[in-house]
Parts: C-alpha cells; sequence; structure tokens
C-alpha cells in the first residue's frame, strides 16, 4: 500500500496537480479580453508588466500594502500560515528522501528544528483563522462550509505529518499512510478548488496591477501605492 | 409579456420616448411596473456566456471569504458595519449567485440586485486596493449594471440619463443650440471685465479643444466663463466644439455601454473635426473617466487612448501655474485650514494625486493645508459617486453615505473644502445642508480667478482719463 501511494498514485497526484494548474493558467490569460475588461494589454505590454510586478510585490512581501498594514493580526496568521504551508512540504528531510528514493532527486532540506517550528505555527495559524472565521461578523457572513472544507483538506497533511514525525497516536504505519493520502488530496484538490490561488493569486493580483500599470495611472507615470 | 410602458428592457431612443418617462414625475408608476418586468432568462443567460470571462470569473469563483474588504468599504462603515455591506457579501449574493444560476433567476432577485447595485456601491474601487488577490469588486458591480440594464432593472433616473445620451449627445436634454449660445451669452458677459475675450466656438487646429458637463451650460453657466477667463489670461489658442463638447455619461452610472460608446465617439468625432493638439475637460471625475479612462476602450481603440492627448482640467492648471502661465498673487494665497477631496475617478482610478496637490501648493500658504485621513488614492468616495447622487428612491442611502465625508472634513478642522469634481462638490454641498457643519467648498476655477495676478494688458481701460 505505502510503495503505491508513493509511487504511481503520487505520479499521478503530481502529473494531476501540474497539469492542473498550468490549465489554468492557460485558460486564465486566454480568457482575457481586452474589451471586455478593459485593459490594453497586448499594445501597452510594458506598462502593464510593471504594473503587474509592482503589485504582486507588494503583497506577497509581509506589511508590503496598506492592506497589509491595516490588519496586522491577520497579516501575520496569513503568513505564518502561507511560510509553514510551503516550505515544510518542499524542504522537509523526509520528503527529500522519498523524492531522492522514488525519482532519484537530490533535495535541499531544512532543520527538523526549524520545520517543527514552522509545522507548529502553521497550525496554530490555521485554528486561528477558523476561529476568526466564527467570531468575526464580517467574515462570517460570507463563510460557507466549503471553506472550512478547504481548511481541513489543506491542515490535515499537516497534523497527520507531524503525529507522524513525532510518533504521536500510536499506530505509526496508519498515520503514515494517512499523512501521504492527506497530502495527495490537498495537490489533487489544488486545481479543482479555489485553492487553485496557487498560482490565481500571481494571476489576479497581476491583472489588478495590469490594469493600474496601464489605464489607471501607470501611464501617467504614477505608481500606485499598493 | 410584461413589459412596461416606461419599464422595460427597451433603452429610450426617441424624444417622445424621453418625454413620456419624464412624464412619469418620480417613476412612480415606472417603479411600480418593475415589480411586474420579465427576466428574460436565456437573454440573461446568453450574456454571461459572452461576457463573463476568465477575470470575472475568476475574481467570482476565487474569493477566499477573509472579509479583508469590509474595512475597505464606506457603506460597510458608515452602515454601523452591517455584515451585508461586506463587498464580498455583496456581490456573490447577486452577481456570483447570478452566474451560478447561469441567469435562471426572477423579479425579486432582480431588484434586489438593482438596490444592491445602486445603493450599496458607488463603484469607487476601494475595495479593490485592499484585497489580497486584486479582486475588485467596483469594477464587478459596473458589469453587474450592465447585465441589469439590459434587463430593464435600473432607477427611473438613470434610464432617463442614459436616455439623455442617446437622444441630446448630453444629459438635462441641453442641445447643442443650448450649448452655443451659453458660450456666446457668457463670453458677451465676460467681456466687459475682460476686454477681447473670446469663446471660440469651432476653431480649427487650436492648441486646446475645451470639453464640459452638461450641467455647467444648463445650471452653472458662470463655470465656462471662468474656464474662459483662466484660458485668456494663460494666453492659450482655444477652443469649443459646437457639437460633441458633453463630456459626461450617466449611461456610465446606468450601465449602457452602447450609450457609452456612443456618446464618448461624439467627442472623439469633434477632435477628429477640428483636429486640436490636445483636448482638456473640466473640473469633473465621471466625465474623465468617461472620455479618457474607459473612453478609448468603448470606442473600441487597441492602444487605450483617447485620439489626442486628454487633459483632465487639474492638469492643464497645474501646468499653466507651473510654466507661469497664470501667476498667483502671493498676498492672496489661501491662509486658513484648508483641505481637498481627491475625486476616486481621476485620483485613484487615473493617477493624478500628485497634479492636484502641485496645484495646492501654489495656492496654498504653506503650513494651512490639511490632508483628509486616508487621502490620494486611499481616500473614501465623496459619498455620492456612481450615480448614487442622483436617485430619488436612494436618497436616504445616500444621505447615511454622506457621513463618511462629513467625519473625514471634520477631522482635518478645515472649514474650506477645494473638491475638483461635480459629483464631489455636490455631495459635500448635500452633506453641509444636511449636516449644517459649517463648512464651504469650492471648485478650482473661481478660487485661482480670486488671487491670480491679472497682466496689464488684459484689465479693461481706466473709465476715467
Amino acid at each position: 500500500m505505502y510503495q503505491i501511494v508513493t509511487g504511481p498514485l503520487l505520479w499521478l497526484t503530481f502529473a494531476v496537480f501540474f497539469g492542473g494548474l498550468a490549465w489554468r493558467i492557460y485558460t486564465y490569460i486566454k480568457g482575457l479580453d481586452w474589451k471586455l475588461d478593459r485593459v490594453a494589454y497586448g499594445t501597452q505590454t510594458a506598462y502593464g508588466i510593471r504594473g503587474a510586478v509592482r503589485s504582486i510585490v507588494a503583497w506577497i512581501v509581509p506589511f508590503g500594502s496598506q492592506g497589509w498594514k491595516v490588519k496586522p493580526i491577520f497579516t501575520i496568521l496569513f503568513f505564518t500560515f502561507h511560510i509553514g504551508l510551503v516550505v515544510v512540504p518542499l524542504f522537509l528531510a523526509g520528503h527529500a528522501v522519498v523524492l531522492k528514493m522514488r525519482f532519484g532527486l537530490p533535495w535541499p532540506t531544512i532543520p527538523m528544528v526549524l520545520a517543527d517550528v514552522l509545522t507548529v505555527a502553521m497550525i496554530c495559524a490555521g485554528v486561528f483563522i477558523i476561529i476568526r472565521r466564527i467570531a468575526l461578523p464580517e467574515v462570517r457572513i460570507i463563510t460557507s462550509l466549503y471553506d472550512y472544507l478547504l481548511l481541513a483538506i489543506t491542515l490535515a497533511p499537516f497534523v497527520t505529518g507531524f503525529m507522524v514525525v513525532h510518533q504521536i497516536g500510536g499506530d505509526y504505519e496508519f498515520w503514515l499512510l494517512a499523512h501521504v493520502i492527506a497530502g495527495e488530496i490537498m495537490l489533487l484538490a489544488v486545481p479543482f478548488t479555489k485553492l487553485f490561488h496557487v498560482v490565481g493569486f500571481f494571476l489576479s493580483r497581476g491583472q489588478l496591477g495590469m490594469d493600474y500599470g496601464i489605464k489607471r495611472g501607470g501611464m501617467k507615470g504614477t505608481n500606485m501605492a499598493w | 409579456m410584461p413589459e412596461g410602458k416606461f419599464c422595460n428592457k427597451t433603452p429610450v431612443n426617441t424624444q417622445e420616448a424621453l418625454d413620456a418617462v419624464l412624464g412619469d414625475k418620480g417613476g412612480k408608476q415606472y417603479y411600480a411596473e418593475m415589480l411586474e418586468l420579465e427576466v428574460d432568462t436565456a437573454k440573461l443567460a446568453a450574456s454571461i456566456k459572452n461576457t463573463c470571462k476568465s477575470r470575472t470569473g475568476t475574481w467570482l469563483e476565487m474569493c477566499a471569504h477573509c472579509g479583508l474588504c469590509a474595512d475597505s468599504c464606506f457603506l460597510y462603515l458608515c452602515n454601523n458595519r452591517d455584515p451585508k455591506q461586506v463587498p464580498a457579501y455583496k456581490i456573490q449574493s447577486t452577481l456570483g449567485e447570478m452566474v451560478k444560476r447561469n441567469g435562471d433567476v426572477d423579479n425579486a432577485f432582480m431588484r434586489h440586485a438593482m438596490e444592491v447595485a445602486w445603493s450599496q456601491c458607488t463603484c469607487c474601487n476601494r475595495c479593490g486596493q485592499y484585497c489580497p488577490y486584486g479582486i475588485d469588486m467596483g469594477v464587478m458591480f459596473g458589469y453587474l449594471r450592465g447585465l441589469l440594464y439590459s434587463q430593464g432593472f435600473v432607477p427611473w433616473e438613470l434610464k432617463i440619463g442614459a436616455g439623455m445620451h442617446r437622444v441630446f449627445k448630453a444629459q438635462m436634454n441641453v442641445t447643442d443650440e443650448d450649448w452655443t449660445e451659453t458660450c456666446e451669452w457668457m463670453a458677451e458677459e465676460a467681456q466687459d471685465e475682460w476686454p477681447g475675450l473670446e469663446i471660440p466656438i469651432d476653431k480649427q487646429d487650436a492648441d486646446i479643444m475645451y470639453t464640459v458637463n452638461a450641467r455647467e451650460p444648463k445650471h452653472y453657466p458662470e463655470d465656462i466663463s471662468e474656464a474662459a477667463v483662466l484660458f485668456h489670461v494663460a494666453g492659450e489658442n482655444w477652443t469649443v466644439p459646437s457639437s460633441g463638447w458633453e463630456q459626461t455619461s450617466l449611461a456610465l452610472f446606468a450601465g449602457d455601454w452602447e450609450a457609452c460608446k456612443q456618446q464618448v465617439e461624439h467627442v472623439y468625432a469633434a477632435i477628429d473635426r477640428l483636429n486640436p493638439k490636445r483636448a482638456v475637460g473640466t473640473e469633473c471625475g465621471h466625465a474623465h473617466r468617461a472620455t479618457v479612462v474607459e473612453g478609448p476602450y468603448w470606442a473600441g481603440r487597441p492602444d487605450g487612448l483617447p485620439p489626442k492627448p486628454f487633459l483632465h482640467y487639474t492638469e492643464w492648471l497645474a501646468e499653466a501655474l507651473r510654466l507661469g502661465k497664470i501667476k498667483i498673487d502671493p498676498a492672496k494665497r489661501i491662509k486658513q485650514p484648508v483641505t481637498l477631496q481627491d475625486s476616486c475617478n481621476y485620483i485613484r482610478n487615473y493617477g493624478l494625486k500628485e497634479i492636484t496637490r502641485e496645484i495646492i501648493s501654489y495656492l496654498v500658504e504653506p503650513g494651512y493645508f490639511v490632508e483628509m485621513s486616508p487621502n490620494k488614492e486611499h481616500n473614501y468616495c465623496c459619498g455620492g459617486g456612481g450615480g448614487f447622487n442622483g436617485m430619488g428612491i436612494f436618497r436616504p442611502q445616500r444621505n447615511r453615505a454622506l457621513m463618511v465625508k462629513r467625519d473625514q472634513i471634520l477631522a482635518t478642522g478645515c472649514k474650506l473644502v477645494i473638491a475638483p469634481c461635480h459629483n464631489c462638490w455636490d455631495a459635500i454641498r448635500d452633506l453641509e445642508e444636511e449636516f449644517k457643519i459649517g463648512i464651504k467648498w469650492s471648485f478650482l476655477k473661481p478660487l485661482v480667478i480670486s488671487m491670480m495676478i491679472v497682466p496689464e494688458h488684459l484689465k479693461p481701460a481706466e473709465e476715467e482719463e
């Protein structure tokens, strides 16, 4: 079983994950319409790219935008959650071993302590994000079960992974299997749910950046103070 | 089936139709008919299929429901932080639902969507600045307005307003004759004080073609003579077109994209006909948005630019002050605390934040200018944007919306507000009327005229020898 989920099923997961995201990028860009969107993407491209880069950078850097600055607590939760989410699975020593074994790829790793800290912080941030969804009326009104499902899908690999590494919960074999499957479910969910913001963030932020970079002041030499 | 006499899916295209719907005072019958108006769900589904492409689709699908947009919305803030005023909720429960159901919605849904689209959003686009994904709900509400308009669900005044543009190529039924007569009258009146002043109509190859907001010839003709005085003093070679002079677009507020296109093409035709080096528009926000920012796209111009450089009034004025074409008398500079209203349409959405502040630096004695908080592209809507000033049924909501601007102005401690935008100017006038906070408000033109140095050769000859 372990052989299958870390072998062919993993291959399949990666194929769907990368293929699905590539499809998302392709359809998004193909669906941009300069007349409907009222942004001259094709003729003022240099201004557009400049605007897109500024827009993405302002929001990918903690406290880089006004929006982050006015919500410091959420900003910390947000970045803690996302940094853990991206860094730990990519550079965990245990994952590097699998990559080496299955695909023969050499892979950089982070120290185990750092991985633990990031994982616990990420899970805590996730819990606070759930509490925030329930506690704040302006968030509660737009929250649906789907949002909780996505949080569960995202948190599951980290909770199970932490249990495996620290051998919590007794049945090591079971939790290892649960962890691998949870991780695969998450990766499979990305292209098909709004978790596709893995690429969608860059596309959407880039698009609005192009809008500002071209039409809404960029060509006047004005830098939008994101 | 139920298409009303006034409330229906057909735009107002003739003078007769316009007179008829205008005759329905306050839209009484119009709104009664709207209760019965049928939704053409097949047409709505087709519109969505043809126009809801990847940008809008992604915005609707990807919204993380994080609620960061809530505090960005001045209507959320002034309505006791009612969760139903959270931008994401407003757009998801209207456009989002409509797209999800592929247009299969009923009359009650459409009427509710109309209320949200025109009384809970002024399309100020501030939320787009505060969304991590850059989801611009103002843009989406503009899109929703278009869908609603095409189905006949539009506030009475805006159906009329869009019709005015279709029939007269101007709002407020101002005809080209009214316009040229007003120009002649204003020039004549001003000549006593300003010998040699002209308002040249249809002059070919001028340096500047000037365009206005139709309410100037209709209600504020002095605005036209003030513009003439300033061009005169600056020594500009300028003209106004006899047709194509109206720069505004109530069609933009209504979501009548066809009328938007007709209107802006009419202005561009004047540019083509008169071949000026540049065009300059009056102190109006949405007029600039309609003619310079969005207009090129409605007219199908791939470069996204008007046919000639088209300046907002503040750009021309800043240039004239910078180059010394107009000089300010230092003794007459403003020496009382004064604040500035940043118009969404040309500050947030066109980047002129430093231009208006450059003008302030010439007009206001150092130390007397007080910024609103927030300001520049982060400023709040005046409270009357996007058509909000002009819709009778949403007047109570509009008046409530003015509270944010009122509090921003009160916090500056200023008694004078410079508002270089017709729409903001109106909203600030109305907020003074509504809340009596003891402020004055002004366009730039009268302020500059009151404090500029008039060159000797432009002064009237002394009466006594």
